[in-house]
């Protein structure tokens, strides 16, 4: 009895959703056998928005269907607070999804579709009617109750099947990628709306993206995903400015990737030498003399400006400037050969340093926004 | 709601009056024939006589009668056991052709080809070889039997010939693919997802199977019941090979008044009850689906 009350402690109280060491492998009509999960850990807190990121390909859909109990796992299991799910099936399972299609049933009215898991749960006729109202108006299709699916436009549709989803209260609601059907400016409106109405209704979202933007935006954790396995969880901040590896950091945002050696250790900081011979200094107490690292730099850390202070510098040529709206991205040719970005904000009006092709500029930085990361050895 | 009126097209009208001239010929003019002929009175060596004649629908329904037709209940009779038949019939077709329809429908493509090549498979053959090889099947001594008989099941050894169970089998077997293709356009249409979805939303599969599955498939059953029904109701193949004298049903009691008995008036009188009959079994079906169904629209 002991061992259960420990192992319920202060960790996993907050946890909805465990999931261990989940495998799924798929035959491929080509004779091969994919790996779609490989061995995913991976815990829901009670109330997060939590986005599961990754490339076309990379399982975030299977790992979904593995919790909403369309797909059964190899090996591993998925825990709803201490209750194994293995088994369990769909119908019986206290999640909604909202699916990346939305399937919505093309036979019933907007608000037969919406009143759909609360006639099959027995809700009373009243209570019923009143919830389905209640969720029409959150997602702002009051008035569009006796509607067809068909007769929506698609993000009348998307919200259908979030408050066909929501009505239900579930403990985790799922979705699939809710957004990519729409175009830019409706998916910026609902990205912020989505955080919004979490926020409101007080249920978990698991929600699959393959935009980084868009988990950047909406996420309070965010699980990047590659090739079947998690690569790292955490806050949006996190994730963007301590990427763990390589991949994370040229996933998420960009970013100026380089490969070194620490050269020097001084206490909380190191000097390194990337291969082409460029000489850095960066927090890194955690690497020792002769560590292979992988460096980053966000574009936005370098500065052009001639009088950024007395941070350490590195010299180089301007290559191109590329124009994108807000920003210019400035890409530089340093002296060892390395291609830098470097992020001038746009003002009008401004004195710009001379940015033309050609142009020899000073590229000023501070360490602290160098990020290192375990290299591979060489 | 009603869509805007649009102005008559008249490329349309000119590219469906071949057709509309073709159906107006080939099945207005005979159907006019077969109605005045089923008004006049028999010819003593087949043919008709020139006089209006009432009483051939007289002998079905009682009334009217002249002097010479008399009321025989059997062609009521024989009417009710072809719809009767005709019912199972459309009934047994469905209930062994939906499971299967899903069955193909989730196949992988080129297994889902060849098996409707093969549902389309027999209509390469005559139909009326084909209901003779039924008779060889079923027939005392019939392959059937023989198989029993070697199985040592001698005495469960049925004998289906000119039976009505011969004839629904028989009917069955020739009209399997006109449920089947229908039923499978329409499983094949149901996008999985809904399954899910519904599933997700808490309902078991026999819910899933009753809100979501039945509704949208319900086209494909209507329309494979009703193309199912109406020629099991007229079929004279079937009834006169595999029913024979026994099991009349009014397909083959037409023909036989326009072969044998050679009273061309009485036939038509009868097809025309028969057209009546399937008249209102459609008009009551369209009623039914206009009103399960009323967004539907072109
Ligand atoms: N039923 C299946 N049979 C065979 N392979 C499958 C099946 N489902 C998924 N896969 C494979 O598993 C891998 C992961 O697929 P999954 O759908 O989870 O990717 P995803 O991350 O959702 O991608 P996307 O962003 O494109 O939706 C892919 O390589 C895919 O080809
Ligand atoms: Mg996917």
């Amino acid at each position: 009895m002991k061992s259960t009350v420990a192992s319920i402690g202060h960790a996993r109280l907050d946890a909805l959703l465990h999931i261990h060491g989940a495998h799924r492998r798929f035959a491929t009509p080509e004779g091969g056998i994919v790996s779609a999960l490989g061995g995913v850990d991976l815990e829901v807190r009670t109330n997060e928005f939590l986005t599961l990121l990754g490339p076309s390909g990379c399982g975030k859909t299977t790992l979904l269907r593995a919790i909403a109990g369309f797909e059964e796992l190899d090996d591993g299991e998925i825990l709803l607070g201490e209750q194994p799910l293995s088994g369990v099936p769909a119908y019986r399972r206290p999640f909604n999804t909202v699916f990346q299609s939305y399937a919505l049933f093309p036979h019933l009215s907007v608000a037969d579709n919406v009143g759909y898991g609360l006639d099959v749960g027995g809700t009373p006729r009243a209570e019923r009617n009143a919830r389905v109202a209640e969720a029409l108006a959150l997602v702002g299709l009051a008035g569009l109750e006796r509607r067809k699916p068909k007769q929506l436009s698609g993000g009348q549709q998307q919200r259908v099947a979030l408050a066909r989803a929501l009505v239900n209260r579930p403990r985790l609601l799922l979705l699939d990628e809710p957004l990519s059907a729409l175009d830019r400016h409706l998916r910026q409106a609902m990205q912020v709306e989505l955080k919004a109405l979490q926020h409101r209704v007080g249920i978990t979202f698991l929600v699959v993206t393959h935009d980084q933007e868009e988990a950047l935006v909406m996420s309070d954790r965010i699980a990047v995903m590659q090739s079947g396995r998690l690569q790292q969880v955490g806050p949006p901040g996190e994730i963007y400015d301590r990427p763990a590896n390589r991949f994370v950091a040229a996933f998420i945002g960009n970013s100026n990737l380089l490969v070194g050696t620490v050269t020097a250790h001084r206490g909380d900081s190191v000097d390194i030498e990337t291969v082409s011979g460029l000489r850095m200094h960066a927090p890194g107490g955690r690497f020792a003399k002769g560590d292979r690292v992988e460096v980053m730099v966000r574009p936005e850390q370098l500065s052009l400006d001639p009088a950024a202070g007395d941070g350490p510098t590195i010299d180089g040529v301007v290559e191109t400037v590329v124009f994108v709206g807000a920003d210019r991205h400035v890409q530089i040719r340093t002296r060892t050969g390395d291609a830098l970005t470097a992020l001038q904000r746009h003002v009008a009006g401004a004195r710009e340093p001379g940015l033309e092709p050609g142009a020899a500029v000073r590229v000023s930085y501070r360490p602290e926004g160098i990020h290192l990361m375990q290299g591979e050895p060489a | 709601m009603r869509p805007a009126r649009r102005p008559v097209r008249w490329r349309l009208v000119g590219l469906l009056a071949p057709a509309t001239l073709l159906l107006a010929g080939l099945f207005l003019v005979p159907l006019g024939i077969m109605a005045t002929y089923s008004f006049l009175s028999p010819g003593l060596y087949g043919g008709v006589e020139w006089e209006f004649y009432p009483f051939n629908y007289g002998r079905v329904l009682g009334a009217p009668l002249g002097d010479v037709e008399e009321f025989d209940p059997v062609y009521a009779a024989i009417l009710l056991r072809s719809l009767r038949l005709a019912t199972i019939t459309a009934a047994v077709c469905l209930v062994v052709c939906y499971p299967a329809a899903f069955w193909v429908s989730r196949l992988p493509a080129p297994r889902k080809n060849l098996f409707l090549f093969l549902v389309t498979l027999p209509f390469f053959a005559n139909l009326i070889i084909r209901v003779y090889a039924w008779m060889l099947i079923l027939r005392p001594t019939g392959f059937l039997n023989t198989a029993l008989d070697t199985l040592g099941l001698a005495a469960f050894a049925p004998d289906l010939m000119f039976t009505e169970a011969a004839v629904i089998i028989g009917l069955v077997y020739v009209l399997l693919p006109f449920m089947f293709l229908p039923l499978y356009a329409a499983v094949e249409k149901l996008d999985p997802a809904l399954l899910q979805a519904s599933a997700d939303l808490g309902a078991t599969p026999w819910r899933t199977f009753v809100r979501v599955v039945l509704p949208l498939t319900a086209p494909g059953i209507l329309g494979g019941c009703v193309i199912v029904f109406i020629p099991a109701f007229g079929n004279f193949v079937v009834p006169a090979l595999l029913g024979g004298a026994k099991v009349m049903l009014v397909g083959n009691t037409i023909e036989q008044q326009f072969l044998a008995a050679r009273n061309w008036p009485f036939g038509a009188a009868l097809a025309m009850l028969v057209l009546a009959s399937i008249l209102v079994f459609m008009l009551a079906v369209a009623l039914r689906a206009g009103r399960a169904n009323p967004s539907v629209r072109s």
